[in-house]
């Protein structure tokens, strides 16, 4: 399959401790791998739009607050079909401003630019402070996440 | 919430959608008058001016460029303009026509990016755009188009779209080569298509009969509709330079909020489309003037609702102004002046796609920062956001709670406040009793 198929968008702010996460795995994945286009950082799931247009593959990886402990890898598929209004909903959104993920993708498919599948790799987070540096935990889970998200790249190129 | 017929009541809205940041919005009516209107923000907002205490004048574009994912160009740029008069440096005309191309690509996806996504559903009966999209595509699809017009110029000249990375102080790390400048002709033209047609989609919207008394601040550049600087100017006769400005121009705290609040000579005043419109369309090229005559905007727009149409109509001037400069580009060389720190203070003005951004750094002699200050749109337009939602709730006293909260909303969304740039995430909230 072409390189092109696969985005990997991370979203955060690097001054914001744990919310630098995204940006920090999609860099060093695009660093690492020639098959994936990092289109991040981004600071919105709306900043999505008109850069993962009929992606094959997107993987959106940002930081949560879920309650699990911190460091915590979860992967999720974001998924119209199974998806409600709930927690993914407002994944990603900072903002007000802000369309969740899903949004994002409800918009884009009714313009016809959505990517084949969407995953969002998530770690959690517990410092957000504008400012502060990145705690222990989620620095030590940066292994597991780019794991994480050349695990879904890999298989997505099996799939091909 | 109680109806209108009750003489005593609070209004509470909290979390009002498609406005930049988190903040609250409280009304509070006594004896079927109101008594407060005030929308706070919680968060402090002052922490990156402490950020950049300590740090090389050098790294203030870059640093300033994360306060808001939508204008990172305009906190750039105005912080460029700013270390460049602290510092007595001089960039070559060529510099500066591609910061004002690269500042056309930041307006024109932040213009589109409101008129379609945050503001047109208010006039359309959408709960949002994901809503508009699945009733309207091909709409929103135009909208999507202009967007990706815009992130296209601000990839090309500065290397990405979302906080670009080839802006420094004095210029550019690398000048884009002439022909990938060039290939953005075409889009260009088709963005101005599409701003064409978005003037005439949003001219059709039915608007509130509104008429404000605003005291507009603008920039005024010699002989061009501003944008990249010039010299702050108002509705009421001021014609100052920005260091003038920045000392007029008073922020305050107020105890329920973590932003500060401006007051020029100790009034409050509206920068953003509304007022470069009415100080500046005369200086609109003929595309942009004739939209605007042909959707029924007068010389003066006071009309706050009718900001979507002023904002289309720059649209139609940011795509325009992108196509003279690309065909006049040549590659600036050096790609940047030689920056050299000396102690000094420095003040740069810009006109931000939300309004007029000012920032002001002093720097010692080794180019370390000493104080900065920051002046966002926001912050300097929340006074006259108050005075249009006590208007509004003044003039709504008989609407049910919900409809009083959505319309105080969209009171909101006509000045598209960027609250993250003032405060980093404002939460709205409007209440009522």
């Amino acid at each position: 399959m072409s390189a092109r198929d696969i985005v990997v968008a991370g979203l955060g702010n690097v001054y914001r401790g744990d919310d630098a996460i995204g940006p920090m795995v999609a860099g060093l994945l695009a660093m690492t791998s020639c098959s994936v286009r990092d289109v991040g950082p981004l600071a919105e799931p709306l900043d999505l739009l008109g850069r993962f247009d009929g992606a094959d593959l997107a993987v959106v990886i940002d930081a949560v607050r879920s309650g699990a402990p911190s460091g915590s890898v979860h992967v999720l598929d974001v998924d119209l079909a199974s998806s409600s209004d709930g927690e993914l909903d407002q994944a990603g959104v900072t903002s007000t401003h802000g369309i969740g993920l899903v949004g994002v993708l409800r918009l884009a498919t009714a313009v016809g630019r959505a990517p084949r599948r969407m995953v969002l790799v998530a770690v959690e987070g517990t410092v957000f402070e504008l400012g502060a540096t990145m705690s222990d935990e989620v620095r030590a889970a940066v292994p597991k996440a780019l794991q994480a998200v050349t695990a879904l790249i890999e298989g997505n190129e099996q799939c091909a | 919430m109680t109806h209108g017929a009750n003489r005593n009541r609070t209004v509470s809205a909290e979390g009002v959608a498609r406005v930049e940041g988190e903040g609250s919005l409280r009304v509070v009516v006594h004896d079927g008058t109101v008594s407060d209107v005030s929308l706070d923000i919680f968060e402090p907002p002052r922490y990156f001016e402490a950020m950049l205490v300590g740090r090389h004048f050098s790294e203030a574009p870059d640093i300033t460029a994360r306060i808001c994912g939508i204008c990172p160009v305009a906190y750039q740029l105005t912080a460029c303009s700013a270390m460049e008069d602290a510092a007595g440096i001089v960039v070559s005309d060529r510099v500066q026509r591609l910061r004002r191309l690269l500042y056309c690509g930041e307006w024109i996806q932040s213009h589109a990016l409101h008129v379609y996504l945050l503001h047109a559903p208010d006039f359309l009966n959408c709960q949002d755009a994901v809503e508009l999209a699945e009733r309207e595509p091909g709409v929103i699809e135009r909208g999507l188009a202009l967007k990706r017009t815009g992130n296209l110029i601000m990839e090309t000249v500065g290397g990405r779209s979302i906080h670009p990375v080839n802006v420094r102080v004095g210029g550019f790390y690398s000048a884009p080569e002439a022909t990938a400048i060039a290939a953005l002709k075409v889009p260009l033209e088709r963005a101005r298509d599409e701003a064409l047609a978005t003037v005439r989609w949003v001219a059709g919207f039915d608007f509130p009969d509104v008429n404000a008394s605003y005291r507009f601040v603008a920039l005024r550049q010699d002989g061009r509709y501003a944008i990249d600087g010039g010299r702050p100017i108002s509705s009421d006769g001021l014609d100052v330079t920005p260091q003038h400005f920045s000392e007029l121009s008073v922020e305050e705290h107020v105890a329920r909020s973590t932003a500060l609040h401006a007051r020029l000579d100790g009034r409050s005043y509206l920068t953003g489309p509304l007022a470069r419109y009415s100080l500046n369309q005369h200086l609109l090229p003929d595309v942009a003037r004739e939209a605007a005559r042909d959707a029924g905007l007068a010389d003066t727009c006071v009309n706050p609702f009718q900001s979507i149409v002023v904002r289309a109509v720059e649209l139609v001037f940011a795509c325009d102004e992108g196509l003279r400069l690309v065909a006049e580009y040549e590659p600036p060389a050096p790609a940047a002046a030689e920056a050299v720190a000396r102690a000094g203070t420095g003040t740069g003005v810009t006109e931000a796609p939300r309004g007029l951004l000012l920032h002001q750094y002093e720097i010692d002699g080794e180019g370390n920062i000493v104080r900065a200050r920051i002046m966002p749109p926001t912050s300097q337009n929340q006074l006259t956001i108050e005075e249009d939602l006590r208007r509004v709730v003044e003039g709504g006293l008989d609407l049910n709670d919900d409809d009083l909260r959505w319309r105080c909303e969209q009171a909101v969304r006509n000045h598209d406040p960027c609250i993250s740039c003032a405060a980093h995430f404002l939460d709205l909230k409007v209440e009522r009793s």
